[in-house]
């Protein structure tokens, strides 16, 4: 028997009752998910509401915990590696690159040129992909059911772009440790190079469709204040920072691969609501962008091969010690923590992600505002459930 | 860092590698000055990053990860916590953030931690709280001293020595 | 005796016919929404039933029809099922006095625009009672906010009604549309303007149609009022829609764009009623696959801030000019 039972005789679970306990005099409790259509998954919201403002809310986690961290220890070093690209389907590549980065670190492999630049640029297309995805279920979240057709249209491309040096479309998982799973081709580049134009043309469509458009201006700015100081106590990172004003990229301040190398900026918005966060991906595609094409011009005269002479095979066993890596990932810092014990598999592999802290941010963010601007600050986290239930 | 933690009782601290670590410092305390370390920390402008637990023959080793925006300078807290007894208090009233990685750490773990506004399950059904996926059995169990490497140790008690010292040794006689 | 029955007789007619033409309006409607929809998102929209998915609302009808009647537990059994017909049957009576053609009126009674302005309220009722009776926080919340919106939006749209009648003198929509005969200098928009913007405005707002469709909200309230109608119970809410849908365009057409009357002389007939009430329908599409929805308390600041005030005064401009 566990510690955490429910009465039998009050309605609702074990997490209502909870909430129910602090309910306050004609307010309503709300069970917003887990099926809900805002919530992208099942991720599910207790809210206290008083007609329509939200007294209190606290998100109820796990119902998509699939217990990687088990997982990890109990498989292979490189059998681990698909996993990394199931915790996160909006941008797995930067979980790919986390835990390879951090298996790295631990044995000391120096990753060829070549590898370094092939991942850089397979993750900043990934980027704009997750990126995508977010734009067009954020504009839906906020009742506009075109925009997402529109983002699947250019994600579409890049889909079929990563899929030829990946050979999948959405569960990335072609990290190896020392590189690449596969080299790209010269098609792959060429579609790489077309797109580019492309979808700078596009760029300026969707800023005078959407991004310029009245009612989503309204709708989304000085909702959802998070600011410095609250991005502090609760570890946001990512856009969440920057749209508070903090010009806080791991590629900058803890440069890792060859990010050190490219000339991109940071963009930041001070206003800390949900509009400086959408004006801050909007922007961080531009800036994938740059970084792709500087890194397709550094390709040919990199040096190496797509994965490092006499590669570690799934089962290697690196030395025992510990290692924290982390990336820049779609939604903010993506850290892996790993401790070998010198065996096949790892003895602790710890998982931070960013959407857990983004999203342990809402309930204060949420309080006081419309069930409506609950929404809107809910999809400007970016949230990916899998990721945050892991 | 050193200025920041100031007036908080260590128990160890140590620079360690960065290129392979990944951390630059390691401090461990005792669980009772992990509030004080969290709100030096604070005020020192660390933000938190995750908060998690690490199973070992001497018991549980709970880990916070801090880092800067502005400097990379990233901390590794530590605390030792007994098997029997395995209870720290929370700092989740300082980082707010920290109230989730403490129910999480709780639900893998079974470590305690007292003063959280609301330690019940996050990711593991209530039904099967107890369960604890991440204790490890005693045949996997290793202990600290095998699998963690102190660094470049500044200052350290005896008590922590000890937990590696005799690796050192052993590693020595090995050799 | 003899004159009765046949009044009577051309009664029965009129509403059988404005049953199938509000059965006819409603599958056309759900298509061309659809493949408009599609076009505008860039692709084809339904294709598969029949050619170009022609026959796609009728497959969509037999499926609604085919599944089962729910009646949630703690439901109000008897509110719970009067709502979709409350909603559905002043549809039907709408209809009548709507004149789409020279001959082709239902009913030319001299009160129709009260009549379709009195009826067409009864579905803010059906709402209420839909949200009310289904025993779930989602359909209270939308019926909620559908009442609040659809008492709010009426108030606009009666003084702009008001305004036109002012200079109309009548309330016999067959006599308005008379009034704005010969070419399309007539028609009462370049009149009255500003109402012919307010109309289209509350409109809307009436019709709970995107931007101002906050009593279904997908994203918020996952269906708002209807949320727990199964089967025909959701199909008579989704005729309803568009049958309120057709009835305002039709009396927009009616009021602001001359009815039945072409652009120039002699060209007058019932196909340029249609052509109007559909290009207006067009463009509420068009508005609704375009926007984001509204914020609630934005959405009344819209009608009680903006529209009320612009509505009032331009009742007490016309009235100044017709006195003038």
């Amino acid at each position: 028997m566990s510690a955490y039972q429910n009465s039998e005789q009050m309605k609702g679970d074990f997490y209502t009752q909870k909430f129910e306990a602090g309910k306050r005099d004609g307010t309503l409790i709300l069970n917003m998910g887990p099926q809900h259509p805002s919530t992208h998954g099942v991720l599910r919201i207790v809210v206290e509401l008083d007609g329509e403002y939200v007294v209190r809310a606290e998100p109820v986690l796990g119902y998509l915990h699939r217990m990687h961290e088990k997982m990890g220890e109990t498989q292979t070093w490189g059998g681990f590696i698909p996993n990394m690209g199931r915790v996160d389907y909006g941008h797995p590549m930067a979980w790919n690159w986390a835990y390879c980065g951090a298996v790295e670190k631990l044995m000391g492999i120096e990753v060829p040129e070549r590898a370094e630049l092939l991942r850089v640029i397979m993750t900043e297309l990934n980027r704009l992909t997750s990126h995508l995805l977010w734009w067009g279920a954020y504009i839906l979240d906020l009742g506009a059911f075109t925009p997402i057709m529109y983002a699947f249209d250019d994600r579409e491309m890049l889909l079929d772009i990563l899929q030829r040096p990946t050979a999948s479309r959405l569960t990335y998982s072609n990290f190896r440790v020392g590189g690449l799973q596969m080299d790209v081709d010269d098609k792959c580049i060429e579609m790489i190079k077309a797109f580019i134009p492309h979808f700078r043309k596009r760029l300026p469509m969707y800023k005078d469709l959407v991004t310029d458009n009245l009612i989503l201006r309204r709708r989304i700015e000085d909702i959802g204040i998070i600011d410095q100081d609250m991005c502090r106590r609760y570890g946001c990172t990512g856009p969440v920072l920057r749209g508070a004003g903090v010009a806080y990229d791991v590629r900058r301040a803890e440069p890792y691969s060859v990010y050190d190398r490219f000339d991109f900026e940071i963009p930041t918005q001070t206003s800390a609501c949900s509009a400086g966060r959408y004006l801050v991906r909007v922007a961080e595609m531009e800036q994938s962008m740059r970084i792709i094409e500087q890194a397709i011009e550094m390709l040919p005269s990199a040096q190496g091969g797509y994965i490092v002479d006499k590669a570690p095979k799934p089962a290697m066993k690196p030395p025992v010690g510990e290692a924290y890596f982390c990336v820049e990932g779609g939604r903010g810092k993506v850290g892996v923590y790993v401790v070998s014990d010198g065996s096949k598999t790892p003895y602790r592999v710890k998982l931070r992600a960013p959407g857990f802290s983004n999203l342990s941010a809402f309930a204060e963010a949420a309080t006081g505002t419309l069930i409506a601007d609950a929404v809107a600050i809910l999809g400007s986290l970016d949230l990916i459930i899998p990721e945050i239930d892991r | 860092m050193l200025k920041a933690l100031e007036g908080v009782q260590t128990q160890c601290v140590a620079r360690q590698d960065k290129g392979t670590t990944g951390h630059v410092w390691s401090v461990f305390l005792a669980p009772g000055q992990v509030v004080k370390a969290a709100g030096k920390l604070y005020e020192a402008e660390y933000s938190l990053e995750d908060i998690f637990a690490l199973d070992f023959e001497e018991g549980f080793l709970v880990l916070y990860h801090f880092n800067r925006w502005l400097v990379d300078e990233r901390v590794v807290l530590r605390v030792l916590v007994p098997k029997n007894n395995p209870v720290v208090p929370s700092i989740a009233g300082i980082f707010q953030g920290a109230e989730w990685h403490e129910r999480e750490t709780r639900d893998f773990h079974g470590v305690r931690f007292e003063g959280n506004p609301n330690l019940v399950p996050l990711l593991m059904p209530v039904e099967t709280a107890d369960l604890f996926p991440l204790v490890k059995s005693d045949k996997v169990r290793a202990s600290i001293k095998t699998l963690l490497n102190l660094g470049e140790v500044v200052s350290c008690t005896k008590a922590i020595e000890e937990l590696f010292a005799e690796a050192e040794a052993g590693e020595a006689s090995e050799a | 005796m003899s004159a009765f029955v046949q009044q009577l007789l051309v009664l029965i007619v009129a509403a059988v016919a404005a049953m199938i033409w509000l059965g006819i309006n409603a599958l056309v409607w759900v298509y061309c929404e659809r493949k408009f929809a599609g076009h505008i998102q860039r692709r084809p929209g339904p294709f598969e039933v029949g050619p170009h998915g022609a026959l796609q609302p009728l497959i969509d009808g037999l499926k609604l029809m085919g599944k089962q009647l729910l009646t949630p537990d703690n439901a109000d059994a008897i509110l719970y099922w009067l709502a979709p017909i409350l909603s559905m049957l002043p549809v039907l009576l709408l209809f009548l006095p709507i004149p789409y053609g020279p001959v082709l009126t239902g009913m030319d009674v001299n009160l129709g625009l009260l009549l379709i302005l009195a009826f067409s309220s009864f579905n803010g009722l059906a709402v209420l009672l839909a949200g009310w009776s289904s025993n779930n926080k989602w359909g209270l919340l939308g019926a909620a906010r559908a009442v609040s919106q659809t008492v709010a939006y009426e108030i606009p749209l009666l003084l702009v009604v008001l305004a036109v009648t002012f200079m109309t003198g009548t309330l016999s929509l067959t006599e308005i549309t008379n009034m704005q005969a010969g070419h399309i200098g007539n028609w009462f928009i370049w009149k009255q303007p500003l109402a012919f913007l307010i109309f289209l405005v509350a409109m809307f707002g009436e019709t709970n149609r995107a931007p101002f469709d906050l009593a279904e909200a997908e994203s918020e309230l996952t269906a708002g009022f209807h949320t727990e109608y199964s089967s025909m119970g959701f199909g008579l809410f989704f005729m309803a829609e568009y049958g309120y849908m057709v009835v305002m365009c039709s009396v927009c057409s009616v009021l602001f764009l001359g009815g039945y009357h072409g652009p120039f002389p002699g060209v007058d007939g019932w196909w340029w009623m249609l052509l109007k009430t559909f290009a207006l329908l067009s463009f509420m599409v068009w508005v609704r696959w375009t926007y984001p929805r509204v914020r609630f308390d934005q959405l009344l600041n819209i009608n009680w801030k903006w529209l009320l005030p612009l509505a009032t005064f331009n009742l007490l401009a016309t009235a100044l000019i017709l006195k003038l």
